[in-house]
């Protein structure tokens, strides 16, 4: 398939789409992930700058493969490949893939940061507007985020349906037996502390806490150096193509079309937009400064 | 059984320096789906080729461009991306610590254990300092000449690093105003939402998936054949305020 048609095809196809249910209501919802991948200006080239993209083959038959060529599988104890088709993986568990279904509403406060895992952002499908709305607000005004499981590509997460009162976020979260515990590392078992190295400790953090984060904080120092790079570069004019010759969606997750897409698809069915936000621009001040 | 340690560095707080080794905390997915031939159930691989071709790419044939704008990317060459790199060091620097929510939770990416190195007693008197002060450290280092941007925060007593994403992987949401609800809903919605309110308990969560799909493929080694059931989808029936009020009542029920 051309790289173009591919690309038009990705458009607005959301990652996940199914339905919260909140007792007996049922909301349905598209979700699109919240972050795009971190080397999204990087492509893949050759020497004079013609794009690259990955082919997937069969090295047994020496034989370029489709995606209609290509099914799951798991690896047995044995080493064996079992194939397991899409309508298996979502036969398994017919109830879990299609609903998040809100189970307990907990403080945010509560859930350690190390099981959050990806974040994404729910659009409201269908006519589920008014639902929708009745949600996000809720959930903002209780300080608490609803918790669920649901199961997206033959994986099941546990997730966190926040709001900011007027867009539903939701923030899979990682289950407790993916993650190891100290004792089963071989950490020292947590042991009391000399008062005196504490205290000096807590002074030297004390005097180097600000009140909130800065966007520098967060800045892409490595993505910066490439800006420096690349602009001197066309300056003195080395190595610089056409932008054309260079471009792929494929190797860059969420590309800059999927995320005008999914701001076109909110601004639409969430209705009356104030204004469009720059890309990388509101909602990172948003995100770093809501909680500061 | 015990983890082997990824790394080793030295944290700097102010004039402290408190030695640490690093642990992944996440496990290794104990199932992982891998794409095969459809055919003859061979794995597949993957190459790298031309685009306009298809021809295959060696690794020595490929770069990487940098996209200035919608016209003009340029080709940065091996020799200057190397020099891009930061010199190694086991030096984990702290920026500055932030009270412990002025981290949003989009920003948490992959957790770290850190675990003591030369002194135990050191290393506890951080973790119990920065839990007294309720702060995280917001702190870079270089691992393996690539660059981490991370927080330093305590977990029952020991000390994590999680990496954080970078401000520009956050896509910008509109800015959108909520219609007015109805009071009546509201009300309804927000004693259902009272109703389930508890603490977060992670060990209540079980991937329950997981197990079903070990199952299917056991099956399917020995021959068997599933039943597929089509999944339903569930549709909403009533008014909002209707569907709302028997929640409420079916939630008191089951309480």
């Amino acid at each position: 398939m051309p790289a173009s048609k591919q690309a038009a095809s990705q458009t607005s196809r959301p990652f996940w789409s199914g339905t919260i249910t909140f007792g007996l209501v049922s909301i349905p919802v598209d979700l699109f992930p919240a972050v795009r991948s971190r080397e999204v200006a990087l492509h893949m080239v050759d020497p004079k700058g013609r794009a690259l993209g990955r082919q997937y083959f069969c090295p047994k038959h020496e034989k370029v493969l489709s995606t209609q060529d290509i099914v799951r599988g798991v690896q047995t104890k044995s080493g064996k490949y079992v194939a397991v088709t899409d309508e298996e993986i979502e036969a398994i568990a017919p109830e879990m893939s299609r609903d998040i279904e809100l189970q307990r509403f907990v403080p945010i406060g509560q859930i350690a940061p190390k099981y959050f895992d990806h974040p994404y952002v729910l659009a409201p499908a269908g006519r589920s507007a008014k639902s929708y709305h009745l949600l996000a607000k809720v959930i903002a005004d209780s300080s608490r985020v609803g918790i669920g499981t649901f199961v997206m590509r033959g994986h099941q997460y546990l997730v966190a349906i926040l709001s900011d009162g007027s867009i539903l976020r939701a923030q899979t979260l990682r289950f407790d037996e993916e993650l190891r515990s100290a004792a089963e590392i071989g950490l020292p078992k947590a042991a009391k502390a000399g008062a005196a190295a504490v205290k000096r400790l807590a002074a030297a953090i004390k005097s180097h806490t600000g009140r909130s984060l800065a966007r520098d904080d967060l800045a892409d120092r490595y993505a910066e150096a490439l800006r420096r790079l690349a602009g001197g570069k066309a300056k003195a004019g080395r190595d610089v193509v056409n932008a054309k010759l260079t471009a792929t969606t494929e190797d860059t997750g969420l590309g800059e079309a999927q995320v005008v897409d999914l701001m076109e698809r909110l601004r639409q069915s969430l209705g009356r937009a104030k204004r469009s936000g720059r890309p990388g621009s509101a909602g990172t001040r948003r995100a770093i400064a809501r909680t500061g | 059984m015990t983890v082997r340690a990824i790394w080793k560095g030295s944290l700097h707080i102010g004039r402290n320096e408190v030695a640490v080794k690093m642990y992944s905390a996440v496990r290794p997915r104990p199932v992982d789906f891998r794409m095969l031939h459809r055919t003859d159930l061979e794995p597949v691989q993957q190459r790298i080729v031309r685009k306009s071709d298809g021809k295959e790419v060696a690794a020595a044939e490929r770069r990487k461009a940098f996209r200035l704008d919608a016209k003009r990317s340029v080709i940065l060459q091996p020799k200057e991306l190397e020099r891009l790199e930061p010199a190694s060091s086991r030096r984990i620097a702290t920026c500055h610590f932030v009270p412990f929510d002025a981290v949003e939770q989009q920003a948490y990416d992959q957790p770290y254990y850190l675990g003591p190195d030369e002194s135990d007693a050191d290393y506890f008197a951080l973790a119990a300092a920065l839990a007294r002060q309720k702060a995280v450290g917001i702190v870079r280092w270089t691992m393996r000449t690539k660059r981490y941007l991370g927080a330093l925060v305590v977990d029952a007593g020991h000390l994590l690093l999680i990496t954080l994403r970078r401000a520009d992987q956050f896509i910008a949401l509109p800015e959108t105003a909520a219609p007015a609800l109805d009071g009546k809903e509201l009300r309804l919605a927000r004693q259902l939402v009272d109703l389930a309110a508890d603490d977060f308990d992670p060990h209540a969560w079980k991937d329950e998936y997981r197990r079903r799909l070990l199952a299917l493929v056991e099956e399917k080694r020995r021959g068997k054949r599933k039943q597929l059931a089509p999944p339903k989808a569930r549709r909403s029936r009533g008014s909002l305020a209707a569907q709302l009020r028997l929640s409420l009542e079916k939630a008191k029920k089951d309480n």
